[in-house]
């Protein structure tokens, strides 16, 4: 077995104007595939400025469309419940892995509108289950044949950003074990019987974004960015890539400097170049964007 | 793996308990003592909760790593409410020793310092302070335009409500002074905090673990910043393999020499002294970073058997 290079600072410093943050997506260390070789990740970046109203209320009906545009874009299909058609079949037992943070849960107006599409297939109230720290012991989740993964993005204290690939954390009964050298093992937990093969889809939840946060368990309304999107897709891993690099650019439009997350993001390279789970380099993740653009920063 | 994992985790437990010992009943008792039922009009809302290192998970996730990777012992949490007021949350961490709530404390220190307790941190209706073996984290869940205030306020109650003050880590002492951002002082012990303040390496190269004391200070001098990692081990030996370690994988082309200037036109150095690793990094030169070097020598020497009194 090749003996694993020693990544340090002045890696960085000799590679990447972007620091960590951009040497985490960039594959220069390692065995640079070849261009071309490998097909591009797809994701969906939809984003409406009515889905909050001036009081800070999500609007449910936006959101609805939003989910739709985006998922319809994702499948090829013109109508919406078609293209869930392509997601989930009626027979599947759905789990809805969710966030409950509280400061910045996944949007209850996200979750109806992924349950309203997933009836529409057809299937059963009763085969549906939405939960986050609860899964473990939840039935539907113990025999779901589907998965639908669904969180906000933000920052994050350990693992560098919060998105598709850390909300499985809770699919192992001793998630601390998970948080070494920045969280990188997190892919592995997409391997595990529990989860592994079941993910039909996965969303990022862009309506509110948490870009930077002191230390852990703290929430900064100073930081939250009302950027009014949902980013979907397949690829876990390219979800993730392109949400964290929209937090980089969120802390740059409003700091006016790249403030160094409390950990570099490391687990999302990891779960490319480790587990295989997905593509984390941002030149193979091709970003469809659809809807109001102003001031995406993508 | 997990097996070795949860065994560390078991260890740096017992390594971490260096206070006298105190039983649980005891510390929930001086914890329910110092926090005031009501002040300034905001009364105890709920029955007040406790978490221990075991138990912190369940209250804030993986953000209890952090405490973790420092003394903490027992955390309480009281909600307070006043009518028309956003509701405050106060955190009180017991840290075992008041260099570990200086440990934490230092973790973050970019906001206003506000004269509560031994040293504070306020912003964004969040206020910080530590005193004794005490860390506070106090919080407002929405802000108001009387937030400040009331935070301030009721922490200043908390404050005076704690025994007594305590002492911070002994290395800080080794710091030379001239151009040192006294704000910027961080102690730890792990390798993760190391990296969250100064990214070295995804591996340990220094050989950090709950027996290493580590201070990483910030000098500014020019406008131009330079740190200074200061590193107590448990024994030589262990000093002398982190120094190996480091050169071989951070200075790989430095041979004999210990001052060396890299890809971004700075300089590093570092040496060896007894059980004390001392490194320079990001200095503007060479002589700036073995001056430092050599002023924080002197110092250790100097104070060499008030700082090993402890161990």
């Amino acid at each position: 077995m090749a003996e694993q290079k020693t990544i340090t600072r002045r890696d960085f410093l000799r590679k990447t104007a972007y620091g960590a943050l951009g040497l985490t997506f960039s594959s220069s260390l390692h065995k640079e595939k070849e261009s071309g070789a490998e097909e591009k990740a797809r994701v969906i970046l939809v984003r409406d400025e009515g889905a909050i109203d001036s009081k800070g209320r999500i609007n449910p009906e936006v959101v609805q469309q939003m989910l739709d545009r985006g998922v319809c874009e994702l499948i090829g299909e013109k109508d919406p419940v078609e293209a869930w058609r392509g997601l989930i079949r009626p027979d599947d037992r759905v789990g809805i892995k969710s966030n409950v943070w509280y400061p910045l849960p996944t949007p209850e107006e996200l979750e109806s509108a992924i349950v309203k599409r997933v009836m529409d297939v057809g299937v059963p109230k009763k085969n549906i289950g939405i939960d986050d720290r609860g899964v473990l012991n939840n039935p539907i989740f113990k025999s779901a044949t589907a998965l639908i993964n669904v969180r906000p993005l933000r920052t994050h204290h350990w693992s560098g950003i919060g998105g598709c690939i850390k909300n499985y954390i809770m699919f192992v009964s001793m998630p601390w074990l998970y948080h070494g050298n920045a969280c990188s093992p997190l892919g592995s937990i997409w391997g595990k019987a529990i989860v592994k093969g079941k993910t039909r889809l996965n969303i990022l939840s862009l309506l509110r974004t948490q870009f930077y946060n002191r230390g852990p368990h703290h929430f900064d309304r100073r930081f939250v960015s009302e950027y009014r999107g949902l980013l979907i897709g397949k690829d876990p891993v390219a979800l993730d890539a392109v949400g964290a690099r929209l937090l980089q650019l969120q802390r740059i439009a409003y700091f006016g400097e790249d403030r160094a997350l409390d950990n570099p993001p490391t687990h999302i390279f990891v779960a490319d170049e480790t587990y295989k789970l997905g593509v984390s380099d941002l030149r193979r993740i091709e970003v469809v964007k659809l809807g109001w653009m102003e001031d995406s920063l993508i | 793996m997990g097996r070795w994992i949860l065994a560390g985790m078991i260890i740096v437990s017992i390594v971490m308990s260096r206070s006298p010992v105190l039983s649980m009943e005891k510390r929930k008792l001086e914890m329910k003592e110092i926090a005031p039922l009501e002040a300034e009009g905001y009364r105890q809302e709920g029955q007040d909760e406790f978490y221990d290192r075991q138990t912190a998970f369940r209250y804030m996730d993986g953000a209890a790593e952090l405490y973790r990777s420092y003394g903490f012992k027992l955390l309480m949490v009281r909600r307070y409410l006043k009518t028309n007021h956003p509701p405050m949350v106060l955190e009180l961490f017991d840290m075992g020793s008041s260099e570990e709530a200086f440990g934490i404390f230092s973790y973050q220190t970019e906001e206003e310092e506000v004269g509560i307790g031994q040293a504070s941190d306020y912003g964004g209706g969040l206020l910080r302070f530590w005193k004794g073996r005490f860390y506070v984290h106090l919080y407002a869940e929405k802000e108001s335009p009387s937030t400040k205030r009331d935070l301030l306020t009721l922490g200043e109650v908390i404050s005076k409500r704690m025994p007594k003050e305590g002492a911070k880590p002994k290395l800080i002492q080794c710091l030379p002074r001239e151009g040192l951002s006294e704000r910027t002082i961080r102690y730890f012990h792990l390798h993760p905090i190391l990296n969250h303040h100064y990214f070295i390496s995804h591996e340990n190269l220094l050989r950090l673990n709950e027996r290493t004391d580590a201070v990483l200070a910030t000098y500014r001098w020019k406008q131009e910043k330079t740190f200074l990692l200061l590193i107590q081990y448990s024994d030589s030996k262990e000093a002398r393999r982190a120094f190996s370690r480091f050169k071989k994988a951070y200075l790989p082309e430095a041979g004999s020499s210990n001052t060396i200037q890299i890809e971004n036109g700075k300089w590093v150095a570092v040496r060896l002294y007894q059980t004390y690793l001392l490194i320079v990094l990001d200095s503007p030169s060479r002589e700036d970073g073995e001056a430092l070097i050599e002023t924080t020598y002197g110092y250790l020497k100097r104070r060499e058997g008030w700082l090993n009194k402890r161990r």
